[in-house]
């Protein structure tokens, strides 16, 4: 087991140096200057040459990739291009508002999907299947942007529920915290619900086909004892796994939801860099999201061995 | 292998009907309710709106840093302009030059040496006192560094403090816009002589009327600064939240969580006129967008061409298609409330004419225009769409080439263009507006614009002390610009802005600058 344990791990750093590359390369290849971005459009040459010296950006590219890859492997990412912040702590500043909504999202996302699909299955081409079919489409093909704009109208407009948009920290108000939650949750969530409820009711499907259902069906077994000790658990294997992809993705940010809903996570500090080329924060950002990745990734394979003995080592 | 028990998929379903249908109207019942109309307190929904008194604006973008001599971001400066001074301000009638932090000020007969006399009793928010050395020392600052405003200094030999409230000011040339260089914007605000530089990107030390409290990736709150040299504020505190989507500022005004914002697109300004629930006040800025199109690359580098485009535009439906009802068409750059504002408007739509124009300059066969516009400006994609349609008769195929603005700032620089969409921002002084842009080798004259006459007016504009002899000359310099279309003006956008009734002391300015210490909540 450590053996395997070690070889992961070491997999794992290869792929981060690899990103790491790609990363920086992709970064400084993309046309667009920080430094007469931040400068705005009156300036001088001085102050042009100036600033770029002081960001080090008048270094070799090679020189700049060895620089910033040596301070990370000590755990410092370097500071903000635009702002002078160490790139550690705006990422962990956006932290808890994106574990927030990601977890909240993937919360509503399951309780949507793992019933809806479920339900789905069992009665394929009947009036649920059907709801499930619409719920999920509209899911998928409605923008985000609108939907969460549709919401704050209603429940934030109209109603009054909740606060039209922002983020109220956990430790601050705690009811505040679950108002400011609940219609970004539910807007990103709408969307991965809606994958995960196709995903759902073709794993149930097929697990519903298998040879020792049809065993524990003759064996006289009601179906909600097949359903259960048959069905549900091998079904949802494949649901962990997409689960997991599914709370990478949102761990690292969902752009537009944070910009419509003013939520300060991860996405809105991606974008707000890649608009300024603020290199650091960037390759900061980018680094971290392949180590969260990877972090699950390797989460779910152990996961997986837990739930299907065919598996472990 | 199991008991029966109650039918799991049966909770489920309950549980996600729950979920999908009942969560929403639950969970009021189940949470506290929101915060009403009411926004004496605004502490109720989370934000912390510095208590009671508190006031809270939702700003379209984030501040990049709070070091006023580096950031050139407007979002930075709304919340600084709250917090730092400069020698002198622009007033918010006219933007005429008015005492602040120096109270008045004398020039010498040669024109080269400005002696400011400095305000008594004035503390930092740290509590040290101001004196000219915190003067000599922002301002050599600015100068040594090569920071953002470096250029304002072009004509200053010397900065040096006498005694302790008097700055001497020495020059290489005459410069009779000193003031508006030294006190435009708060990009020259003064700091104390013993800040600690690196701290500036998140903290303040200024002389304003509120002190920078704390920030985060959202939400900045600024506290009132009790030693305050002027009239205290009324409001004890300002917080200013960061609301990209429109949508969501003006519910959240609606609702009452903010009490003003800057997010109000120009489609919704018709419609929010009517709304009992949101004050509305606009005022023409004085930012200009304009088209450009490069003088370095034929056929645009012959003024008939760009001529025969001035004519063939119809800058109305431009404006409209761009701003709605929230722009004034204008073909020069200074806005018509200002002083220095010339009548001038020799194009009208002339189809005709832009043929002739454009046969005589040899221009037969089919002609491509690159037209670079950027996504991070929407009206300029818009005004684009429109400037194709109204070509296409002449001939003239528009490529729409819509770039992100680090891209765009990047061809820009590297006159990679036919021809580009712009505006510029907070100007005041006629050199703001046609200094830079339009003198031959100016630092943003990215069009290439050179013309001996033009450069000419400019250089004795720019050194003329009598304020009448000068705009004189920037008129003529004005109609030189605009007959030879070094750029092709288009309007003067209004500065928008909206906040919950009953509010007052508070008023737009034509320099965008948002100044919240009269402001007062309604009671």
């Amino acid at each position: 087991m450590s053996g395997v344990a070690l070889r992961r791990t070491l997999q794992a750093l290869v792929v981060l140096l690899g990103v790491s590359v790609a990363t920086f390369a992709l970064v400084h290849l993309v046309p667009g200057d920080p430094v007469r971005l931040a400068l705005g459009t009156r300036f001088d040459q001085a102050t042009y040459d100036a600033l770029r010296e002081r960001a080090g950006l008048d270094q070799p590219l090679l020189a700049q990739y060895l620089s910033w890859i040596g301070h990370a492997v000590t755990g410092d990412l370097g500071v903000s291009f635009r702002s002078g912040d160490p790139v550690t702590a705006l990422i962990l500043e956006r932290l808890p508002a994106t574990l927030s909504l990601a977890l909240a999202s993937i919360l509503v996302a399951l309780l949507i999907a793992i019933p809806l699909g479920t339900a789905s299955a069992l009665r394929p081409r009947s009036l649920v299947d059907g709801f499930g079919t619409v719920v999920s489409q509209i899911g998928i093909s409605v923008p985000e942007f609108w939907m969460g704009i549709m919401l704050i109208l209603v429940f934030a407009g109209t109603l009054g529920w909740f606060p039209a948009s922002g983020y109220v920290p956990l430790g601050e108000d705690p009811a505040g915290w679950l108002r400011s939650l609940v219609l970004p949750a539910v807007t990103t969530g709408l969307v991965s619900g809606s994958v995960l409820t196709r995903f759902t009711r073709s794993s149930v499907l097929e697990a519903l086909g298998a040879e020792h259902v049809r065993t524990a069906r003759a064996k006289g077994l009601g179906p909600r004892a097949v359903l259960r000790g048959h069905v549900l658990r091998n079904a949802m294997l494949p649901l962990v796994t997409v689960t997991g992809v599914q709370l990478a993705y949102l761990l690292s940010g969902v752009v537009v939801v944070e910009i419509v809903f003013a939520w300060p996570g991860l996405g809105q500090l991606a974008l707000q860099s890649v608009q300024a080329r603020d290199y650091p924060v960037l390759q900061g950002a980018v680094l971290l999201f392949a180590f969260v990745f990877l972090l699950l990734n390797l989460a779910v394979d152990l996961l997986y061995s837990k739930l299907d003995p065919r598996i472990a080592s | 292998m199991s008991e029966q028990q109650p039918g799991t998929t049966d909770r489920l379903k309950r549980r996600s009907l729950l979920a999908t249908l009942a969560a929403a109207p639950l969970a009021p019942a189940v949470l506290s309710a929101c915060s009403t109309g009411e926004s004496v307190d605004t502490g109720d929904d989370g934000g912390t709106g510095g208590g009671a008194g508190g006031f809270v604006a939702a700003i379209s973008a984030r501040p990049d840093q709070y070091d006023p001599h580096k950031t050139t971001a407007y979002a930075s400066f709304q919340v600084l302009e709250n917090v730092y001074d400069t020698l002198v301000v622009p007033g918010a009638d006219d933007l005429s030059m008015q005492p602040s932090l120096a109270t008045d000020w004398e020039t010498s007969d040669d024109e080269l040496t400005w002696t400011f006399t400095l305000r008594d009793g004035v503390t930092f928010h740290d509590g040290s006192p101001f004196t000219a050395e915190d003067v000599v020392f922002s301002y050599r600052r600015i100068i040594d560094q090569d920071l953002a405003n470096s250029s304002r200094f072009a004509t200053v030999a010397e900065v040096s403090a006498p005694d302790p409230t008097h700055v001497v000011v020495s020059l290489t040339s005459p410069t009779p816009n000193l003031l508006s260089r030294l006190g435009g914007f708060k990009g020259m605000a003064i700091l104390p002589r013993t800040v600690d530089e690196a701290s500036l990107t998140t903290a303040a030390v200024g002389t304003g009327p509120f002190r920078l409290e704390s920030t985060s990736a959202d939400e900045i709150s600024l506290k009132r600064f009790d030693g305050y040299w002027g009239e205290a504020p009324r409001v004890g505190g300002l917080t200013f939240r960061v609301v990209p989507e429109p949508a969501a500022a003006l519910t959240a005004l609606t609702g009452g969580q903010v009490q003003w914002t800057d997010n109000v697109p120009p489609q919704q300004v018709e419609k929010l006129s009517g709304d009992d629930s949101v004050e509305l006040g606009r005022v023409a800025s004085v930012d200009y967008w304009y088209l450009a199109m490069n003088c370095a690359k034929a056929p645009f580098d012959q003024v008939d061409v760009r001529r025969a485009v001035a004519f063939a535009l119809d800058r109305e439906a431009v404006t409209e298609a761009a701003k709605f009802d929230t722009a004034r068409v204008n073909q020069t750059a200074i806005p018509e409330a200002s002083e220095w504002y010339h009548d001038y408007a020799p194009f009208t739509t002339d189809v005709d004419r832009a043929r002739q124009l454009l046969a005589g300059a040899g221009v037969g066969g089919p002609l491509t225009m690159g037209l670079m516009v950027t996504s991070e400006y929407p009206e300029t994609v818009t005004a684009a769409q429109v400037v194709a349609s109204q070509l296409e008769p002449l001939g003239i195929t528009v490529d729409i080439q819509t770039e992100d603005f680090a891209t765009w700032l990047d061809r820009q620089g590297r006159g990679d263009f036919d021809a580009f969409v712009l505006g510029w921002l907070g100007n005041i002084d006629p050199a703001d507006f046609y200094e830079d842009q339009h003198r031959t080798g100016g630092s943003n004259n990215y069009q290439k614009y050179s013309n001996p006459v033009t450069d000419d007016l400019l250089d004795r504009a720019k050194v003329e002390p009598d304020q009448a002899a000068r705009k004189a000359l920037y008129d003529r310099a004005a109609e030189q610009i605009v007959d030879d279309v070094s750029y092709l003006y288009l309007y003067n956008p209004d500065a928008v802005q909206a906040w919950e009734p009953g509010i007052t002391g508070y008023e737009v300015r034509a320099d965008k600058a948002v100044n919240f210490d009269t402001v007062t909540l309604p009671s």
